[in-house]
């Protein structure tokens, strides 16, 4: 999975286009590459409850319907996916 | 087109000579809002499935649950998981949703209209007429619209963009919603109305606008922020918990769900603003510079604070109101929600810290100007015919300063001077401002007003406060309304009388009795019908010529007289608002089983001490339905024409008139232009055959020139309506009334009608606001547009409105603001409801259509708000340019 500004804790989201780094201020595109300082943002996508099913859905826990991109920062349910 | 036909009206106005004025006094706003500003003028309207996810899914998982706490159960899961998000510099946060312009289709209300074309949901709305005014719509093509999908950026109603990562679970999730959705529920009962199909036939032919059940069930409203102002979150679920003790097991149990529901909300709400502490304080722990680190603690702090207990301070206080107002906008997909008398709201707050030396001038106006930026940041989502042929893409959250304390004195003070001034400072579509004129308020505060209406804003628009306690007296005396509580009232909306209570807030052992809407949305059921295609409609025995589709069976009538197309006229009006006025009740009805407002419930007198939501009548007021106009002008324009050349001079048949419509006058239509004003309009081949019927109804008497030919033929149809619309009951039962604003949809509803007997050309754009003359017709001057304005008692209806544009040279200077401020006062004397004002050179704004990029920032008055003019869709761009253009009053 390639990770991209807009799956990093410090994306800051201006708008559908756009965004802003939260520690250097500036502005950047969602879909620019992960910076050496970026770190993982919770999403649906990193957690161990989401199953893909086909592009852009999936299941959580295996009944409710997801999506990979959803911040699931508030979410009480999220568990860090572990990579084998 | 004018030489064509050779009239001797200049539908022009005058062309000014030389450089193109600039406005006067433009000034900067403090560092802080201008750099929020240019963030905002650089972000696009961008959409979010985090809050529609959210309450969907708690929705599911609730089958069978009492339906309000389902709802409120929804809505909490929805503000639980909003993701924080904070910008440098802001000294107030939160937002619609996780975007700058953020906002979030809510499906539950309705979800045909942001499908795919092709999608069976859309097609079966395609079918009943509710999109037809979409199609007829022209979007802003500047500033924050996505008007076209691009890259990973896909574009709904061209104005929202979506990632095209949220695209599928949107489809998915609205999909959810089929027959379940307010819109659906209230579609399957409208058609159980006898005559049904006429309905469907009138919003297929536009003569109807759109239905207000699922589109904007709620605001056109005035908040009201005294609840979480005086007892704090904690206190409200306090009460809540002792409501719920003294009903429970008691018959009328509505009341226990209804405190239940506010409890679960509440907490809800609790949980979002701590998730922006967290945020804040983690904004903190990575933050280099000292000052915004600070900043960022205070906040969190704040926010803190605030998540449980009363404010503290006039920043504590602002904040407070402000995510009120946010949490009221994400609980339904809400325009004119209006923050009402906001500077006598916290006045004890900023008097207080002012004393103490915690605010001074500087502090206070640079909060007020980012508290403009937080308001000009809401979006609505809606469908294109509502967000672009109604709003403009604004959502009229419209601030009120002056009118009168409760005793009865001026209620004008310093915290609503600096509110002008920050106004002037930081100019920005939102809030958009209105001063309740009454002769009471000092000089000093309406000449503050003047300074800042003449720099062009668009605002403050001057109202008239004894007009609309008079309105309010006669229309709600049955619920209790009476001189003391009429003057707690205030816009709602852009131009909505809403009826308001005094609350006694008390602080520091002192009560203050500040003012607050006390009433649900006072602008929905009947919206909104188009006058001119009604009278075309009329003319042609019940068919609309433009799709050859009958509305109404014939109406029997010969029309050889001017009293026989009045009369047939009159009937159909009727139809059209019996039919519109129980289909609407129905999807009312529907919304307030499926969808009730909890969060505005829970604001609004008296609904906590009722334990009654404002679907049930918990509000203090419930006469809030309406009927509402469009096209007034063009409408009594026309009527003028016919009368004078069919039936008095009889220079023409009727059925000469009938075949110079349908031929346009000889002309192209507005769509085959691509320009919707008169001005720009091109002949065909055989524009000859017509060029004297046009030329003699351009020539025929026009309103808004001190003529009792014409303004008798307005006074005649005021009367009747305003009197004819309390016939009309609404769901709660009560009269409606008549309202009479025209917003954005005198573009779209231009633009299905054909031409009209006054010579109006096909497509192009009615007459603005229901005072305002047609655009050059008024050449007489504004006092003469004055008297024929007031030729009627506009305290009989919810609103008037009138528009009138400038020239900057004309009110410059300190002379020129006192001459200004007697030309207003002139019309509100005569008991004009509602004046505003363009102070712009037309040909900047013609400059600005041709090259938009370098007038971003340019602000229009439309009718009742402000927008910015790159966000204007074309045809109300050619309608403001248009307009007359005074140079000397």
């Amino acid at each position: 999975m390639n990770a991209a500004c807009k799956d990093c804790k410090f994306y800051l989201p201006v708008d559908v286009f756009r965004g802003m780094c939260k520690m250097s201020k500036e502005k950047i595109n969602p879909d620019d590459p992960f910076c050496a300082k970026a770190e993982q943002m919770k999403k649906c996508k990193f957690c161990s409850n989401y199953q893909s099913e086909k592009d852009f859905l999936g299941k959580c826990m295996g009944t409710n319907l997801a999506y990979p991109d959803m911040i699931a920062g508030k979410c009480a349910d999220f568990q860090w996916y572990k990579q084998n | 087109m004018i030489a064509e036909t050779q009239t001797h009206i200049n539908y022009y106005g005058s062309e000014p000579g030389g450089e193109v004025t600039a406005r006067e006094g433009k000034r900067k706003p403090t560092p802080r809002a201008e750099e929020a500003r240019e963030l905002y003028f650089e972000s696009k309207s961008s959409v979010s499935m985090e809050f529609p996810y959210w309450y969907t899914r708690r929705w599911e998982q609730l089958e069978g649950e009492i339906p309000i706490i389902r709802r409120a159960e929804a809505l909490k899961a929805g503000f639980e998981h909003m993701t924080p998000v904070i910008y440098p510099g802001e000294l107030l946060v939160m937002g619609k949703a996780a975007y700058l312009r953020g906002s979030f289709p809510l499906p539950w209300l309705s979800e045909a209209f942001f499908m795919a074309t092709e999608d069976k949901l859309y097609k079966e709305a395609e079918e009943a007429g509710k999109l037809t005014a979409d199609s007829f719509t022209t979007m802003g093509t500047g500033g924050g619209n996505v008007i076209k999908s691009t890259g990973k950026v896909i574009s709904i109603a061209g104005k929202f963009g979506i990632r095209v990562e949220e695209m599928p679970v949107m489809l998915e999730v609205a999909r959810k919603w089929k027959d379940r959705s307010v819109d659906d529920v209230g579609h399957k009962y409208e058609q159980l109305v006898p005559g049904y199909k006429e309905k469907e036939a009138l919003m297929r032919s536009v003569i109807c606008m759109f239905d207000s059940g699922y589109t904007l069930p709620q605001g056109r409203e005035v908040m009201n922020y005294y609840y979480p102002l005086q007892f704090g979150i904690d206190g409200i679920i306090q009460n809540c918990e002792d409501g719920i003790a003294d009903v429970a097991g008691y018959p009328d149990m509505d009341r226990l769900y209804f405190y239940k529901a506010v409890i679960l909300m509440l907490k809800g709400i609790k949980q979002w603003i701590n998730n922006h502490a967290e945020e804040a304080q983690f904004l903190a722990t990575i933050e280099k510079d000292e000052n915004q680190k600070t900043e960022y603690l205070e906040m969190a702090e704040r926010l803190a604070w605030i998540s449980s207990k009363p404010p503290r301070s006039f920043h504590d206080a602002l904040q407070m109101i402000w995510i009120f107002h946010v949490a009221v906008l994400n609980e339904d997909a809400i325009s004119g929600l209006s923050p009402g008398r906001v500077g006598q709201v916290l006045y004890p707050y900023w008097k207080r810290d002012m004393a103490n030396g915690v605010l001074n001038r500087e502090k206070s106006i640079e909060l007020l100007e980012c508290m403009r930026i937080k308001f000009t940041e809401i979006d609505c989502f809606a469908s294109m015919g509502v967000v672009g042929g109604v709003l403009s893409g604004n959502t009229f959250n419209n601030l009120c300063l002056g009118g009168l304390l409760k005793d009865g004195t001026s209620a004008a003070n310093e915290l609503e001077m600096l509110i002008l001034e920050a106004g002037i400072s930081c100019d920005t579509p939102q809030p958009t401002l209105s001063m309740l004129f009454d002769e009471k308020l000092p000089e000093e505060f309406l000449l503050k007003g003047i300074e800042c209406t003449k720099i062009g804003t668009g605002y403050p628009a001057w109202v008239n406060n004894q007009v609309a306690m008079e309105f309010l007296l006669e229309n709600y005396a049955h619920e209790g309304m009476n001189l003391e509580e009429a003057r707690s009232w205030a816009i709602g909306g852009c131009l909505e009388t809403s009826p308001g209570s005094w609350m006694p807030l008390e602080i520091d052992n002192e009560i203050h009795w500040i003012p607050g809407g006390s009433a649900p949305a006072t602008s929905v059921g009947v919206h909104f019908l188009s006058l001119p295609k009604l009278l075309e409609v009329t003319l042609f025995d019940g068919m609309d010529m433009r799709t050859n589709q009958r509305i109404f069976p014939s109406h029997g009538y010969s029309l050889d007289s001017y009293e026989e197309i009045w009369q047939a006229f009159k009937v159909y009006f009727s139809r059209a608002c019996h039919v519109l006025t129980l289909t609407n009740n129905i999807q009312h009805d529907a919304w307030r089983k499926i969808s009730p407002s909890i969060i505005n419930s829970m604001l609004k007198p008296d609904c906590l001490a009722k334990g009654k939501d404002i679907g049930q009548m918990g509000c203090r007021y419930n006469t809030t339905f309406n009927i509402e106009s469009c096209g007034t002008t063009t409408f009594v324009n026309s009527l003028g024409s016919l009368k004078k050349n069919v039936f008095t001079e009889k220079n023409y048949t009727l059925d000469e008139y009938r075949k110079a419509i349908l031929a346009n006058f000889g002309y192209k239509t507005a769509q085959e232009t691509g320009s919707y004003s008169l001005i720009d309009q091109v002949p065909t081949s055989d524009y000859q055959k017509w060029k004297k019927i046009h030329s003699q109804s351009l020539d025929a008497p026009k309103f808004g020139n001190d003529n009792p030919f014409v303004d008798g033929i307005l006074k005649e149809w005021e009367e009747w309506f305003c009197e004819m619309a309390h016939n009309y009951r609404s769901l709660y039962d009560q009269p409606m009334y008549a309202c009479q604003i025209s917003v954005s949809t005198h573009g779209p509803m231009g633009a299905v009608t054909l031409a009209s007997p006054d010579g109006r050309l096909s497509g192009t754009t009615f007459s603005d606001g229901s005072v305002s003359a047609y655009p050059g017709t008024d050449r007489n001057g504004p006092y003469a547009l004055f008297n024929s304005a007031t030729c009627w008692n506009h305290a009989r209806s919810q609103n008037s409105q009138l528009n009138i544009k400038i020239h900057p040279s004309v009110v410059k200077g300190r002379e020129g603001s006192r001459k200004f401020l007697e030309i207003i006062r002139a019309y509100l004397r005569k008991g004009g409801f509602h004046v505003q004002f363009n102070i712009v050179d037309s040909r900047m704004l013609k400059q600005a259509q041709d090259d938009p990029g370098k007038y971003r920032s340019l602000l229009v008055r439309v009718a009742g708000f402000t927008q910015y003019w790159v966000e204007l869709g074309k045809q109300i761009q050619d309608e403001v340019i248009s307009r007359t253009e005074y140079e000397e009053v």
